[in-house]
């Protein structure tokens, strides 16, 4: 079930990609589907009634009840570079505010 | 003595960092950094190196094998001819250069496919930033978001395969993937396809290219059309001639979106009349015809048309961004011989131009007559009979321009220097010694294919030779 809502979200931050031309709007958009992609990789390692993957002689877990950590793993370095991208796009969205007087990328003028 | 492939990501990058610190010294903290890689890299370890103290297949690895060897050539021997050419232009991007070196040397040597998305991503953000220097910020967001979107794909994609292997480790996901259904890899390959191709300039992930290399100049240029292409073409054929070979359907969508690329490349070349964007719709072409053949499976003639490609544009774009510089134009028309004067960069421009065509003599004739072998001999007609319509098109505008830029002058009347745009130096010193030294390996390596060819491929790669002569040496996981 939770895969199919982050899908929705990757397809919905594209729609809002597509849709618009307001440079934030768009930075709007591909943050919504980086939440996606990031919910359905978390999905992927998600095990029902999960432990966390950490073996102990004290606390004996059935290994086959771990959740993957893996998945955890790429998630939080996929956080990081979303957030990278997302601060150059916003410094990008800044450059063309101070140099077209607007977020509109309709209003910027010619395409080369 | 061999040293450890990491250092080729680790030197760069350590010096990114520094070079912020110590801004005063960012030229010779870049004159290092990029000499020194360029030199370590004939002395870098072959074979699989874990990293970070875990066992393979569970260690992030870095693999030298002939394939990556070729790659990391290409990268810092061409990101040094690129900063020594434009010397002047790296003072605000230092560090950024640097973190990009980085990023490309990751990108073809690792061995892990998440860690390739890290090293693309690294790599992209540097692209990114560079494109800036265009001082058109809506074309760099423009790049961006087509950059964003290919990273997501590319990672859903991998976690598909991820989900069905396994594995993120390469020679183990190859292992595993060739024995999952075709039906299942179709989608999966898709997505990792249209992450790859933002970089590598294929259709219709190539949106970018018009706005970012039309306004680029000599550093720009050089680094987008040679350095960065050529690391992302490596990539693609490591994912798809080595890791995920794409079956039946995948490989037929992946080499008609590349045949398609490759022909509205030469089609919008052909149409352009501005310098660089003759030569930015070429790249696209030749990165098409670079995609088709890796998707075929023909390695080794691939990698010959990266390295022509590389050392042509190097020449070309440098060219093209100094005239731009000089002249106030890169319409090739109102640049009206302005070779006349300026022989040693019309030489090397024009020899750039015949080697891309593939005309005898000199490097891309090998490469072509690699290509064309290498279809012919599995029987198919329609792939060469489409190259060599693109090649009658790309012969077409390299003459046109050359014979624009070399006889100023209306057609049909007679040249006279005087009538050309200008005398102004197209390239400094520097630039003239390296646009003379990358001309001449091109003229040299056109005499002397066969030698060219054991360099690529040392296990054979004989002319049109079908099977990719070029292989993955990794060590199956589980030892250190």
């Amino acid at each position: 079930m939770i895969k199919f809502a982050s899908l929705l979200l990757i397809i919905i931050g594209l729609y809002g990609i597509l849709s618009t031309r307001n440079v934030i709007k768009i930075l709007v958009g591909i943050n919504v589907m980086e939440i996606g992609i990031n919910v359905f990789i978390i999905a992927m390692g998600f095990v029902n009634d999960g432990a966390a993957p950490i073996l102990s002689v004290d606390n004996p877990v059935n290994v086959l009840k771990f959740v993957d950590p893996v998945a955890q793993a790429l998630v939080l370095t996929s956080i990081v570079i979303g957030l990278g991208i997302t601060a150059l796009g916003l410094v990008f969205a800044r450059k063309i505010h101070k140099k077209y007087g607007t977020y509109d990328l309709s209003e910027t003028g010619g395409e080369s | 003595m061999m040293i450890n492939p990491v250092l080729l990501i680790a030197i760069p990058l350590g010096l990114a960092f520094i070079a912020v610190v110590f801004k005063k010294l960012q030229g010779w903290i870049l004159a290092i950094g990029v000499a020194a890689n360029a030199f370590l890299v004939f002395f870098v370890e072959k074979g699989e190196t874990a990293i970070g103290g875990f066992k393979l297949p569970f260690a992030i690895s870095l693999v030298l094998d002939d394939f990556s060897f070729i790659g990391v050539i290409l990268v810092n021997v061409l990101t040094l001819a690129a900063v020594a050419v434009a010397f002047r232009k790296t003072e605000k991007y230092v560090p950024v250069i640097l973190a990009g070196l980085a990023g490309l040397n990751g990108m073809v040597l690792t061995g892990d496919m998440f860690n390739l998305f890290v090293f693309m991503e690294i790599t992209a953000i540097s692209a990114y930033i560079l494109s800036s220097e265009g001082r058109k910020p809506e074309q760099s967001f423009n790049y961006l978001v087509i950059g964003s979107i290919g990273s997501v794909l590319y990672l859903l994609g991998l976690i598909l395969i991820y989900g069905q292997t396994g594995t993120l480790n390469m020679s183990l996901m190859a292992e595993k993937s060739a024995l999952i259904g075709q039906a299942a890899m179709v989608l999966p390959l898709v997505l990792i396809f249209a992450g790859i191709a933002v970089e590598a300039k294929l259709l219709p992930m190539s949106g970018w290219v018009r706005g970012v290399l039309g306004n680029s100049n000599a550093l720009t240029g050089v680094m987008f059309a040679s350095v960065y292409s050529s690391a992302a073409l490596m990539v693609f054929g490591r994912v798809f001639s080595q890791v995920l070979i794409p079956g039946t359907t995948a490989g037929v969508i992946i080499i008609v979106i590349a045949l398609l690329t490759f022909a509205a490349g030469q089609v919008s070349a052909f149409r352009s009349k501005s310098l660089r964007q003759v030569l930015l719709y070429s790249s696209i072409a030749q990165s098409g015809l670079a995609a088709a053949l890796f998707a075929t499976g023909f390695v080794f003639p691939a990698v010959l048309v990266i390295i022509n490609n590389a050392a042509g544009k190097m020449i070309m774009f440098s060219t093209a961004g100094n005239l731009e510089e000089k002249y106030g134009t890169d319409d090739y028309v109102g640049l009206g011989g302005a070779f006349v004067r300026n022989m040693p960069a019309g030489v090397a421009f024009t020899i750039a131009a015949l080697s891309l065509t593939g005309l005898p003599l000199v490097f891309g004739f090998y490469a072509k007559l690699n290509v064309l072998a290498a279809y012919l001999n599995q029987g198919t007609f329609f792939v060469p009979a489409v190259v060599l319509a693109g090649t009658i098109i790309e012969g077409a505008y390299f003459i046109r321009i050359l014979i624009k830029l070399w006889a100023p002058g209306k057609e049909g009347e007679w040249a006279d220097a005087d009538q050309s745009v200008g005398e102004k130096k197209i390239f400094n010193p520097a630039g003239t010694v390296v646009v003379i030294l990358v001309t001449l390996l091109i003229i040299l390596s056109g005499f002397l294919p066969d030698s060219v060819g054991k360099l690529v491929a040392p296990g054979g790669g004989l002319l049109g030779d079908e099977g990719p002569s070029i292989s993955m040496t990794m060590e199956k996981g589980g030892d250190q």
